[in-house]
């Protein structure tokens, strides 16, 4: 008589799936506990001061909206790429090059902020979709790896704008950084007292078209069958490399988006290390909404406001926020683990 | 005429030997990686691997001074790490891009949490021992390749002595074989009594171990110090050069050689100081990789069948 006993079939209820995941997100917060403790912190004063400063105070809220806007548009487009079978890895160069772009608009010229924004986000859009969509075509016309190639293109990307900012776009002074965007550029900021900005709706309302595309569109059914099965696609006589590189071009608008949102609402200028890792954070947001464009808000606030509890954290208690990339990721880990428990069932009979 | 010939061939042979030590950390990861991808699993963790065996070696050279425990650390620690990736990859089934995508993030966090508690409170960073170059007398004399091969530390090699171990175990030893069959064929294998889990296993420690020394390279032979920065992007230059060298250890060695030629030339253009902006000239060793495996030159047809296909037997 075992206790533990193997199922014939992993378990796929919805209450399987739930309590498993619960397991899982405890269990990776159990292992961080440790390491707060290790800090000679008490892990659940830690706890309190990580979601306390992010979503208990105003001020601490507006950040994390901030914070969760840049995450949101990138796990948008990593939905729509992974759900169209493109494996593509690329956000942080499209953050980046949206970034870019969105910033030389806003220097070179001068128009009023309504005129100024639909032409910034187009632009920005180009560029990622462009950037996006040279991969997906290697990838369709060559038969090229778009997971390594796109996880190659950061690279190109970031050196780039380390160029842009270190020549033609710098502006006086120490730092390679270029100058402040006029004002009119500016993302209005939606609550008073606090530094959130037009960006979040904008993310919101990208993931309601997100999420409508691909549940009523004709285009958004095709795209999720050529992912599914391209061979099956293509039988049903949809193009399945034009979706391919049209994916791509999505994927891409939407990463660079990120970085137009996190420029014309936070920084307000560009910068070399503007990413921070945001487009990696962003695909961990899109595996935590399990690729649902509508689960991609809260999980996208959550992430957001554990950036901003961490450092509330490394600066009142001296514990570095690079713990929370540890947290962050091991969660998704332990989720995607936690498969494991479901083929399992307890025997108590 | 002789004297600018002999110009030349100097050029070149510090060409050359600049680009095999920069191809050093590339090409140990990609031996490890092609026991991996022949046994079915594609490692895109390799990065985060890296990152924190050059961590684990930098940590144990700063307090035994010694670089062969620092090398061993390493080792040990990449071991360690792919184990837990093993099991998420062979033993849960889960997608293997997206945990070695996400194991990357967690080596991240974990490499910058652990260096900052040690040593992140201490002013600017630390230096440590090195491995030193060797001067094989009867190697300099060789024509040619002298210039070339003498002068480089023992851990480039002991990468070299690799290559040759890795071509002998993966196509001439039964061993080998079981490997391939596990990346190649996983149910006809498992029909003829290999366990495909063991060899996928196996597989991912090996890559583990390479990566570990990868990173124990990074920091010994290159650059004597830890940043969060080292690897840039080597990891998945490696799992380009397993492509670009068809899966084969020695080829893999020449397209390594390819990669550390391509840094060599554009750190020697950027000290020249010449027009080019130096972070374009940087951007070169990824451009070339991205052309390398963009399908330009073929690659798919290739590759082992199973691979990134989890296996459960029936």
């Amino acid at each position: 008589m075992r206790l533990i006993v193997r199922r014939a079939r992993t378990a796929q209820s919805p209450l399987a799936i739930a309590s498993s995941m619960v397991i899982a997100v405890v269990a990776a917060m159990l292992f961080t506990a440790a390491l707060f403790a290790l800090y000679g912190a008490n892990p659940l004063q830690a706890y309190l001061a990580l979601f306390h400063e992010p979503f208990a105070s105003l001020r601490g809220f507006g950040y994390t909206l901030v914070r969760a806007a840049p995450l949101m548009l990138i796990a948008l487009g990593t939905i729509v790429s992974w759900r169209s079978g493109f494996g593509y890895l690329g956000f942080e160069g499209c953050f980046v090059l949206g970034a870019a772009a969105t910033t030389w608009l806003a220097l070179t010229t001068s128009f009023s902020f309504w005129v100024f924004f639909p032409l910034a986000l187009l632009l920005s859009f180009a560029t990622g979709a462009v950037w996006a969509g040279v991969v997906a075509l290697m990838r369709a016309r060559l038969g090229g790896n778009e997971v390594l190639i796109s996880l190659m293109t950061n690279y190109v990307a970031i050196l780039i704008v380390q160029y842009l900012v270190s020549g033609p776009m710098r502006a006086p002074g120490g730092v390679p950084e270029t100058a402040l965007l006029p004002r009119a550029t500016w993302l209005p900021f939606i609550l008073r007292g606090t530094r959130a900005h037009a960006g979040i709706l904008l993310a919101i309302v990208a993931a309601l078209l997100v999420w409508m595309a691909l549940r009523t569109m004709r285009l958004g059914y095709e795209l999720i069958v050529s992912g599914l099965s391209p061979t099956a696609a293509r039988y049903g006589g949809i193009n399945v490399g034009a979706r391919l590189v049209l994916a791509a071009f999505c994927a891409g608008g939407l990463g660079s988006w990120a970085g137009t949102v996190e420029v014309l609402g936070e920084q307000h200028r560009l910068m070399d290390g503007i990413s921070g890792g945001v487009g990696f954070t962003g695909i961990i947001v899109a595996l935590l909404a399990r690729l649902n464009p509508l689960a991609v808000i809260p999980s996208a606030v959550l992430y957001g406001g554990m950036t901003v509890g961490a450092n509330a954290m490394q600066r009142r208690a001296g514990i570095p926020s690079s713990i929370t990339f540890i947290l962050q990721s091991l969660i998704v880990l332990m989720v995607l683990a936690s498969e494991i428990l479901r083929r399992y069932r307890v025997n108590l009979a | 005429v002789n004297f600018h010939r002999l110009m030349t061939s100097a050029f070149l042979a510090t060409w050359l030997a600049a680009g095999l030590r920069l191809s050093g950390p590339v090409l140990l990861a990609a031996l490890g990686e092609t026991f991996a991808e022949r046994s079915g699993v594609l490692n895109v963790g390799i990065e985060g691997t890296i990152l924190l065996g050059a961590l684990a070696s930098f940590l144990t050279v700063y307090v035994t001074g010694m670089v062969w425990f620092g090398l061993l650390a390493a080792m040990l620690t990449g071991i360690v790490f792919n184990l837990f990736l093993a099991w998420m990859y062979v033993t849960v089934r889960a997608s293997q891009v997206v945990v070695g995508l996400v194991f990357n993030v967690l080596a991240l966090g974990i490499a910058t949490t652990v260096y900052r508690r040690t040593l992140g409170e201490s002013s600017g960073p630390q230096n440590v021992a090195m491995f030193a170059p060797l001067h094989v007398p009867w190697l300099s004399d060789l024509p040619l390749l002298g210039p070339v091969l003498s002068g480089q530390t023992s851990l480039l090699y002991l990468t070299l002595l690799l290559v040759g171990l890795a071509q002998f175990v993966l196509f001439h030893t039964s061993f080998g074989l079981a490997l391939r069959a596990a990346g190649e064929n996983p149910s006809a294998a498992d029909a003829a009594g290999i366990s495909v889990p063991r060899m996928r296993y196996i597989g991912v420690l090996i890559g583990g171990a390479t990566a570990g020394m990868a990173g124990a390279y990074l920091v010994l032979a290159q650059i004597g110090l830890f940043r969060e920065s080292i690897v840039s992007g080597q990891g998945f230059i490696a799992l380009g050069i397993v492509i670009f060298g068809r899966w084969n250890p020695w080829k893999a060695a020449l397209a390594a050689l390819v990669f550390g030629a391509c840094d060599a030339l554009q750190l020697s253009l950027q000290l020249g100081g010449g027009n080019v902006p130096p972070q374009l000239l940087a951007s070169l060793p990824y451009v070339v990789t991205i052309l390398a495996i963009s399908g330009l030159f073929g690659g798919r047809a290739v590759q082992p069948a199973a691979l990134m296909v989890p296996y459960a037997k029936e």
